[in-house]
């Protein structure tokens, strides 16, 4: 008997020994959920939003968004200074004196040209590379480095060469420093020469991409391989113990797929604006796991709040505003921010659901190429085709009766109120008569002669139901006939590179605040275009805002192209605009934004009503709040905020940008 | 025994090429690129190749090559003899380079965790699986064992029923129902325990019992079966006749038989646990191996898949050749 016990006893043996090992987790003033694990803490690699957060904390820019103004203004950040050329190609930036990295040593200019040189390798290959050309000679130094990769790895044939590819590597930081237009005079200004003028480069300058590394230890790992020519990187340096950062933080811990713990950075310049000593981030995955950690108390932050019950959640935050109905209507027109007027409300746990809206918007594509890559000849080529297509969705009801999440409306592709001074174009609106017209016109009257109509869209995320809903508003009201094609992720990518669809589902989130970080895509020469959209146009009025200095008839230029894609050309149908859902109590967290251009940082967080938390919680005069946003009293526009916003940044998950 | 324990050990690296191969051939089918994600921007023609070049996506069969050179300890044991190592060595030494560590079985970086090497996941990951899978198993056979004998002890009474029914409920129910409803019970409404943290031992009580379930349930039938044979046995038989207490007969005599099916079913029933518990990983947020499993397919992470499926077909095969050792040495009839 004993011999059939004993393998169990192996087994609790070897359970203890494995339980005994399992460290404790650390203590923290706060604590969040940071949508998924981070990916990398390397900002020049960096392409997914919780990535982007905790860079916000970690590391600073030579400008700083303002996550809590209404203007485009931005903040000083490594640079507490800087001037604009008056032909606006050449930016100057004075770094200050006291800015630091978390081992105390001093960030200087060359800082800034070591990272953003690093971007500009075809060897390190990130997705924001196409950013870093709008510095001159950035796209040619690029091409060259990929040129000269591919013709040593040629001439090599798997032969290590050590000395050439030490030969090439200097040939390479020669030419970086002779043919880019990126210099440091002395040891505290940084020049920038650009290839053209470009209206939103201070934005730009505030945008994760551009944030520096510490260079003495990331070059380190980094050394040109003898076989391809090619600098490899070892990503070690982007852990703890090694990680040296800029910003208001600096990394303690990160155990994978457990937990991250940043700590307050002592060497940074501003101490006065760090309101946390320490953040804590676990690693939840599952959207019920999420929320329960938050309601029993775990969590004093969950970024994004993606259950099915979510939209339950919502509902039950509007019956309590309809409780206090008076007191709500009061503040709200005391131009208050949503933030602002829950701490002024009594406490109640439903008032803990927050719905903001974002940078970001769903909308339908539709492939304007004249055939089909099968060969088929395709109607959507004509867009009356496409106008009569937009203009019979009842956008309303996919907001309210499928999402249900306090998403508004899209007309336009911009969300409304998220770039200041710029204002969209109306669009087509709701018209089943007008569309049938246009369909008539086209030469499909009644939907006659029209061939079936394919929806692409992937699996999960609730694309399905939005979907169907669009397919009963296109049969019912112009008799045309359509069938829904759903495919995974990865394929849906691929058929859209290739063109391979008629109409697909799609969805966009900014980068920075202006427009071309929307409207861009619809380049003819962009490669997100997947819509195969080709306008001459549209082209020339994006090149005519280009090359515009002043800044209100540039936007109208903008706003000229927008009109003509959400009016006339229709190459692709918004549907509404995204909102990001999150739980936190006002009462006891601070430093999370409301304003439209959802881009949280995570270095501003803060814990209201304990002292001991932060050393000294700074306040703008007058008001025993941290700060709120001023809101334009009646008449006043929708709030317009600054802060860098996030294009193609990857929406993660099971939420509905999926 | 030593015999067979040489011979099992000297298929390994065989079945590891033909899973390797296999698994590759099918990883390299999914569709989309694995340095596409959802959502992103599509960067210019020239970074995807720059970026495919990196990491040898280009072609099927020098990824095929480099990753088995780097894999197997090919290339470790190559740069040793031919001195690479050191020279290399040498020259970070030279350069005032922090020495990099260096593997002998380099599973490469993960494409996803772009921080990480599929190593370093897997030892981050695998002690943590080991503990929620071994501490299931334990669960599973004491409830299941216990239940089994207590259901054949009086087959058809009501006993036997209600074991029976708690059985079918346990191997019918998905995790994600039963870790949800403990979650709900234990942290949520009695206080019981963090949601989110893996703070200690106590922490993995919960996910452990979640996970047992269907092998408690399956593991009591199992004992069922073979119990109920058992007793009817002519050798039980003669124990009764001997005048042996009931409980004896159970546990001293019948049990011994009974237990060989069980104990059979425990090697892959420990590989399984060990890895297959996605769910209850994602349930309780522990940081195990089950999530790379679903994740690096969907993101075609080729790298961690190829990962994760060989220390899972290592695992198996050693558990198969430690439950056929245990079997020989408890049954000397098996030779």
């Amino acid at each position: 008997m004993w011999k059939l016990v004993l393998p169990v006893l192996c087994l609790v043996v070897l359970l203890l020994g494995v339980g005994l090992m399992e460290p404790a987790a650390p203590k923290a003033d706060l604590v969040i959920i940071n949508r998924g694990d981070c990916n990398t803490l390397d900002v020049q690699r960096m392409s997914w939003l919780q990535d982007f957060r905790v860079a916000a904390a970690l590391y600073e820019g030579l400008l700083t968004a303002d996550r809590f103004s209404t203007s485009n203004e931005k903040l000083p950040g490594v640079a507490e200074s800087w001037t604009v050329s008056d032909d606006g190609l050449i930016y100057t930036f004075h770094l200050r004196k006291d800015a630091k990295w978390s081992n105390g040593k001093p960030v200087t200019p060359e800082d800034f040209r070591y990272s953003w040189r690093r971007a500009l390798l075809p060897d390190l290959a990130n997705d924001y590379a196409t950013l870093f050309r709008l510095i001159e000679g950035g796209a040619e130094f690029y091409k060259w480095r990929a040129a000269e990769l591919k013709r040593f790895e040629t001439e090599s044939a798997g032969v290590a060469r050590p000395v050439e590819a030490q030969k090439l590597w200097q040939e390479t930081l020669r030419r970086f420093d002779e043919t880019v237009g990126l210099t440091a005079p002395d040891a505290h200004t940084l020049v920038v020469r650009l290839v053209r003028p470009v209206a939103y480069f201070t934005e730009m300058m505030a945008f994760e991409a551009f944030f520096p590394i510490y260079p003495p230890v990331v070059e380190q790992f980094e050394q040109p391989s003898s076989v391809t020519g090619r600098l490899e990187f070892s990503s070690e340096w982007a852990r703890p113990p090694l990680l040296v950062s800029n910003g208001r933080f600096k990394l303690a811990s990160w155990r994978f797929k457990r937990d991250m713990l940043i700590v307050r950075n002592e060497h940074y310049w501003n101490q006065a604006d760090i309101h946390a000593n320490s953040i804590l981030m676990p690693s939840v995955s599952d959207p019920n796991a999420q929320v329960m950690a938050f309601q029993t108390g775990t969590v004093d932050w969950l970024t994004d709040v993606v259950p099915d019950y979510r939209a339950e959640m919502i509902e039950a935050k509007e019956a309590f505003y309809r409780e206090h109905w008076d007191d709500y209507q009061k503040l709200k027109a005391r131009g208050l921010d949503p933030v602002a007027i829950d701490r002024r409300l009594p406490p109640d746990p439903r008032k803990n659901i927050h719905v903001f809206p974002t940078f970001g918007t769903y909308w339908y594509n539709f492939n304007c190429l004249p055939t089909l890559p099968d060969g088929r000849a395709n109607p959507m080529a004509d867009s009356k085709v496409r106008r009569a297509l937009s203009m019979v969705v009842d956008k309303r009801s996919i907001v309210e009766n499928i999402r249900r999440s306090g998403e508004t409306v899209a007309e336009a592709i911009i969300p409304p109120g998220s770039i200041s001074g710029y204002q969209s174009p109306p669009g087509l609106g709701f018209d089943v008569e007008g569309a049938r017209a246009l369909l008539t016109e086209a030469g499909y009257p009644g939907g006659v002669g029209l061939p079936v109509i394919e929806i692409l869209f992937n699996r999960d995320g609730g694309h399905d139901l939005i979907a169907q809903s669009i397919k009963r508003d296109w049969e019912m009201n112009l008799g045309v006939s359509v069938r829904l094609v759903q495919k995974e992720i990865k394929v849906l990518r691929n058929d859209l590179k290739g063109r391979n669809f008629m109409v697909s589902r799609g969805s966009w989130f900014g980068d920075y605040g202006d427009p071309t970080t929307f409207l861009d895509v619809n380049r003819s020469d962009d490669n997100n275009n997947d819509r195969g959209y080709f306008s001459s146009e549209f082209d020339t009025l994006m090149k005519a805002s280009d090359a515009e200095r002043d800044p209100a008839k540039r936007m109208a230029l903008l706003a000229q192209a927008e009109g003509l894609l959400i009016a006339d050309d229709l190459p692709l149908l918004p549907i509404f605009h995204y909102t990001s859902t999150m739980l936190f109590d006002a009462d006891k967290v601070s430093g999370i934004s409301p304003l439209p251009r959802q881009k949280q940082d995570i270095g501003l967080l803060g814990k209201l009503g304990d002292k001991a938390a932060g050393k000294t919680e700074t306040k703008p005069a007058g008001t025993a709040l941290p700060r709120e946003i001023p809101v334009p009293g009646p008449g006043g526009s929708i709030p317009v905020p600054s802060g860098a916003g996030q294009s193609g940044v990857r929406p993660l998950g099971s939420g509905g940008a999926n | 025994m030593l015999r067979l324990i040489l011979a099992r050990l000297a298929q390994l690296p065989l079945i590891l090429l033909v899973i390797y191969t296999a698994t590759l051939f099918l990883a390299w089918q999914i569709p989309g690129s694995p340095l596409d994600t959802p959502e992103a921007r599509r960067p210019p023609e020239e970074v995807i190749r720059a970026m495919e070049a990196q990491y040898k996506l280009d072609s099927f069969w020098s990824f095929y090559w480099s990753y088995l050179d780097n894999a197997s300890g090919v290339r470790f044991a190559r740069e040793y003899i031919t001195g690479d190592a050191e020279r290399q060595l040498q020259a970070a030494r030279d350069a005032g380079r922090p020495v990099l560590q260096r593997r002998v079985f380099d599973f490469g970086p993960s494409l996803q965790y772009e921080d990480w090497r599929v190593s370093e996941i897997i030892s981050a990951s695998l002690p943590v699986s080991v503990a929620i899978g071994a501490l299931a198993i334990v669960i599973a056979t004491v409830v299941g064992v216990g239940a089994g004998v207590v259901g054949a002890a009086k087959p058809g009474s009501a006993l036997d029923a209600a074991t029976f029914v708690i059985a079918l409920i346990g191997v019918s129910l998905p995790s994600f129902v039963s870790g949800t409803v403990l979650l709900l019970v234990f942290p949520v409404t009695l206080g019981w325990g963090t949601i989110g943290k893996l703070e200690g031992p106590g922490d993995l009580i919960l996910p452990a019992i979640t996970l047992s379930l269907p092998f408690a349930a399956y593991i009591a039938r199992l004992t069922r079966m073979g119990m109920i044979e058992a007793l009817g046995a002519d050798y039980v038989r003669t124990v009764r006749a001997k005048g042996v207490r009931p409980a004896g007969v159970l546990f001293r005599h019948a049990l011994k038989n009974a237990g060989l099916p069980v104990l059979s079913y425990l090697g892959p029933a420990t590989a399984l646990a060990v890895t297959g518990s996605f769910v209850v990983e994602r349930l309780f947020s522990l940081p195990g191996m089950g999530q790379h499993f679903v994740n690096a397919v969907l993101n075609k992470d080729l790298f961690l898949i190829i990962g994760v499926v060989l220390v899972f077909a290592a695992l198996l095969v050693v558990l198969n050749l430690v439950v056929d050792v245990l079997y020989r040495w408890i049954d000397p009839r098996i030779s």
